[in-house]
């Protein structure tokens, strides 16, 4: 450490590590700095979603209340582009939602969507609803055959389908958001449920009949 | 390493590991919360129950399951068609076979494209060794003809035209595991152009987009067959064997199929017979054959006579010698289609083609680009000179697009056609719309482009697998330009030169045909179009009397030209009073569009398609078996023949797809946590060394 012996006594006390590691030294510091960043940006991220979806659920809660006391289109925060049509209501598991209008993505990261052209929820026809497999509809893989699904509507009427049967679809497979049929609600979502990506071909359809 | 040595710290390292952790969630929260304040107001918030147009697709599931009928089990289709041309006229025979593999009996229904120009004027049905010829009906009766059959349990097939390029075949009372033909023929002039002439048999329609509104498409479901999903076609390709008998009457230099491998032999220096190399082809692009004669043997001018009823009917083809001329500065309004249906390689070909016309624009020029879907927009507010930069600008703007959305036409044609009075300049302004025409309101199209016309020039480029032609030709009829179609890539750079010659050089104007005096004749089209360079005259007509020479004049670039052809030794043509009879609807059809009433020619249209025939958008084919098949106690199911989707095409973007259930929250999560460890563990390992 000759180096060290050139500096000022002074200095060296002030700042007790001297500058002199080597390259490599450096590099594996930065690594590990990059390392942390981008740790830290990618688990606030994931966090930020989930956050984002369910603080967002309490907001909507909101513009719901306000949406059956007569209001339409209630907007929960002033920039949002879409609004709730209906809550879904799970006895068997304890669960709600609020559904939004609009399966896109904007949509979907607050709250499940009902899908534009489709009945809307509690109405006669299909209606359809988006929503992401690892926020709020993970519990779709705990619904079994049977269950009530309970909409409630706008006009607070509560429409109650049973639970009639999954299945495994492409995601081309757009015949599940035909009206033609008996009147139903169509849950959609990734599969499978446990899958690390988003974006895969696959959907979990579940199909709910009036009851 | 350095100098420090107090033992490693767990503590420290613990907390400096929950800071970033703390601090990179915040930042996530602020960045994330940004994000979302800076992305609202860039989307419209959707207005609820907006009409919008729709694909009217018919969704069928495919997998066979209890549940609902499944398009599998419709009856198979297969054609076969042999086509005989001589000179430039093609008879063609297309035999359908419907084969039902099921137990049910069941009524299939097959929408088929036919080329725009097909003069169908045969239909027979057979059933086992039976032949049964069909009959021309106003399309109303022939329906009722054909409903009575089917309920009474006999077989039938009735052939309707849903747009001059679009027909549907239904046949009722297929049984078990039965075979039922349909055999169509049609007359057909060939499309001569730029030296060559072509042969075009389309075999899908593509799936199209139909606009919102009660009133503007009021036959969506007869020309939306149900399509199948790419993978789950299986056996369901409703193969195509293609069989072409060519004598063209001088000898042929070149042959040429650009979409399918073929085998040719050559019985003769003007003869060729050919047939598809793989025997049988799925139904999912155009088939085309192109040949050209050889130079110096190029007739200029041909007459094809036939005598029926006591008339004669004949066929007049002049090709005006080619003609050079200076290059006139040109406004010129580019319209690019990025629907849905133009995704995959439909986007890069209309792309390429665009950039070479964009290269080809000389600073003099004028220009803008608009690029349309479920709305249309232009790059510039205006046209404006073709300046280097604005060039590099429009083709950075164009490279950027994404095919996606629906196909409202409309609004792009009303952008590039804007209505009132221009600055009349000395500019030649013209409009060159790249599309493949997937839409279902060809009519009120035409009806805007004859409207907003004025004085610009419309020229269509039919893009990808399976254009609609009809659209392309007509709206380059009406918007009085050509017509081009491009099917590959590697055909854009020379099907975009020849249109570039027909855009730069002088056209023939004021065509008139003059008759011999005394000679009683009716010919059409009532008035001739102008020619683009490489274009010949095509004239149908009927006379009472042949005797004299007929003169066609006309003038360019200042200079009058005259052709004189004796009609006394025209070669013999048989089907020419089909030929003339289905020109003198076209124009009859024209004329109720220009007027927009149909009434006045409906009359006249049936009676001639009747006299000579002929299926119409009034008169349609019906064909009954005398002896019921099917026992009163069997049900008869209707089997609607799914179709494949033009090769290319890209089904998601065309249909949309099932919403996305999925964020990256967990991915996020788990790569995060593990770039943390790993962030430690070396941290660790330096303390500790």
């Amino acid at each position: 450490m000759k180096a060290d012996s050139d500096l000022p006594m002074g200095v060296e006390c002030a700042w007790p590590i001297p500058p002199k590691s080597s390259v490599a030294d450096r590099v594996g510091l930065a690594v590990i700095a990059i390392l942390l960043a981008v740790g830290a940006w990618q688990a606030g991220r994931g966090l930020w979603i989930q956050a984002k979806a369910g603080l967002a659920q309490v907001l909507i809660g909101r513009a719901w209340t306000r949406t059956l006391a007569g209001e339409t289109a209630v907007k929960p925060w002033p920039w949002a582009d879409t609004w709730p049509v209906a809550k879904l209501i799970v006895p068997r598991l304890g669960i709600e939602r609020y559904v939004l209008a609009g399966a896109d993505g904007s949509a979907l990261a607050f709250g499940p969507g009902h899908a534009e052209g489709t009945a809307r929820p509690g109405q006669d026809g299909n209606s359809v609803i988006g929503g992401h497999r690892d926020t709020h509809l993970a519990f779709l893989r705990e619904v079994r055959p049977g269950d009530a699904l309970i909409i409630e509507r706008p006009d607070k009427v509560r429409v109650t389908y049973r639970v009639g049967r999954a299945e495994i679809l492409d995601r081309r497979d757009i015949w599940a958001m035909q009206q033609a049929g008996p009147t139903r609600l169509t849950l959609i979502t990734c599969y499978p449920f446990d899958a690390l990506r988003a974006g895969g071909r696959q959907r979990y359809v579940l199909l709910a009949f009036l009851s | 390493m350095h100098a420090r040595s107090h033992s490693s710290n767990w503590y420290d390292v613990f907390a400096f590991i929950s800071l970033a952790a703390g601090i990179g969630l915040a930042c996530g929260i602020v960045l994330g919360g940004i994000a979302l304040l800076l992305s609202a107001p860039a989307y419209g918030a959707p207005l609820p129950d907006t009409g919008e147009g729709t694909l009217m697709l018919r969704v069928q599931r495919q997998a066979e399951d209890a549940g609902g009928a499944s398009a599998l089990q419709a009856p198979l289709v297969s054609t076969d068609v042999v086509f005989r041309v001589s000179g430039p006229i093609a008879r063609a025979r297309v035999v359908q076979t419907f084969h039902n593999p099921g137990d049910d009996w069941y009524e299939g229904v097959y929408v088929f494209p036919l080329p725009e120009s097909a003069a169908v004027d045969r239909l027979r049905l057979q059933v086992g060794e039976r032949l049964i010829e069909g009959e021309i009906r106003e399309r109303a009766a022939a329906k009722q003809v054909y409903d009575q059959a089917k309920t009474t349990g006999r077989r039938a097939a009735l052939f309707d035209q849903e747009r001059p390029n679009i027909f549907t075949t239904s046949v009722a009372n297929i049984g078990p595991r039965e075979t039922i033909v349909v055999e169509l023929e049609y007359q057909q002039v060939l499309r001569y152009d730029g030296n060559r002439f072509s042969l075009r048999f389309p075999m899908v329609v593509g799936p199209r987009y139909v606009p919102a509104g009660p009133l503007r498409v009021n036959d969506a479901d007869r020309i939306t067959p149900p399509v199948m999903r790419p993978g789950t076609e299986g056996a369901r390709t409703n193969p195509v064997s293609i069989r072409v008998e060519l004598d063209a009457g001088v000898a042929v230099a070149e042959l040429d199929s650009p979409y399918h491998r073929i085998d040719v032999r050559a019985p003769g220096p003007s003869r060729r017979i050919v047939a598809l190399a793989d025997g049988a082809t799925p139904a999912n692009r155009d088939f085309e054959l192109t040949w050209s004669p050889r130079a110096g043997e190029v007739p200029q001018a041909a007459w094809f006579a036939e005598e029926k009823n006591g008339r004669h009917y004949g066929l007049l083809m002049v090709l005006p010698p080619a003609a050079g001329g200076a290059r006139l500065p040109r406004e010129v309004i580019f319209v690019l289609d990025t629907s849905g249906s133009m995704a995959g390689a439909s986007i890069r070909q209309a792309k390429q083609a665009l950039e070479l016309a964009l290269a080809r624009l000389v600073p003099e020029d004028r220009f803008n680009v608009i690029e349309f879907n479920s709305n249309a927009q232009a790059l510039f507010a205006d046209a404006r000179d073709a300046s280097p930069e604005a060039v590099r600008k429009a083709t950075r703007w164009i490279g950027a697009l994404e095919a996606r959305g629906g196909t409202e036409m409309a609004a792009a044609l009303e952008l590039a056609l804007p209505s009132g009075e221009r600055e009349t300049t000395h500019r030649v302004r013209q409009v060159m719309f790249l599309t493949d025409g997937a839409v279902g309101n060809e009519e009120e199209l035409f009806r805007l482009i004859q409207a907003r016309l004025g004085s610009s020039r419309l020229f269509t480029v039919g893009i990808g697998s399976a254009p609609n032609s009809h659209f392309m030709t007509k709206a380059a009829q009406l918007g009085r330009g050509t017509f081009t179609f491009i099917g590959r890539v590697d055909e854009v750079g020379a099907k975009m030169s020849e249109l570039f010659a027909k855009l730069e050089a002088p056209v023939l104007k004021g065509l008139e045909v003059r008759w011999p005096a005394g000679v009683q004749a009716e010919s059409w089209p009532a008035r001739i179009p102008d020619l683009y360079a490489g274009e010949p005259v095509v004239i149908a007509a009927a006379l009472d009397r042949l005797e004299g020479e007929v003169h066609v004049v006309g003038e360019r670039d200042g200079r009058n030209w005259e052709a004189r052809i004796p009609l006394t030794n025209g070669a013999l043509g048989a089907g020419m009073g089909t030929l003339w009879a289905r020109e003198k609807i076209a124009s009859l059809l024209d004329t109720a569009r220009e007027r927009g009433s149909e009434d006045e020619v409906r009359a006249q249209v049936v009676d001639l398609a009747t006299a000579h025939r002929l299926v119409t958008k009034y008169t349609s084919f019906v064909a009954v078996d005398r002896t019921p098949a099917r026992p009163s106690a069997e049900q008869l199911k209707l089997g609607a023949v799914p179709t494949l989707l033009p090769d290319g095409w890209d089904y998601g973007k065309v249909f949309g797809e099932l919403p996305q259930g999925a964020t990256d929250s967990r991915f996020a999560l788990v790569s995060g946590m593990l770039f943390l460890l790993l962030a430690t563990v070396l941290l660790l390992r330096r303390r500790v060394a």
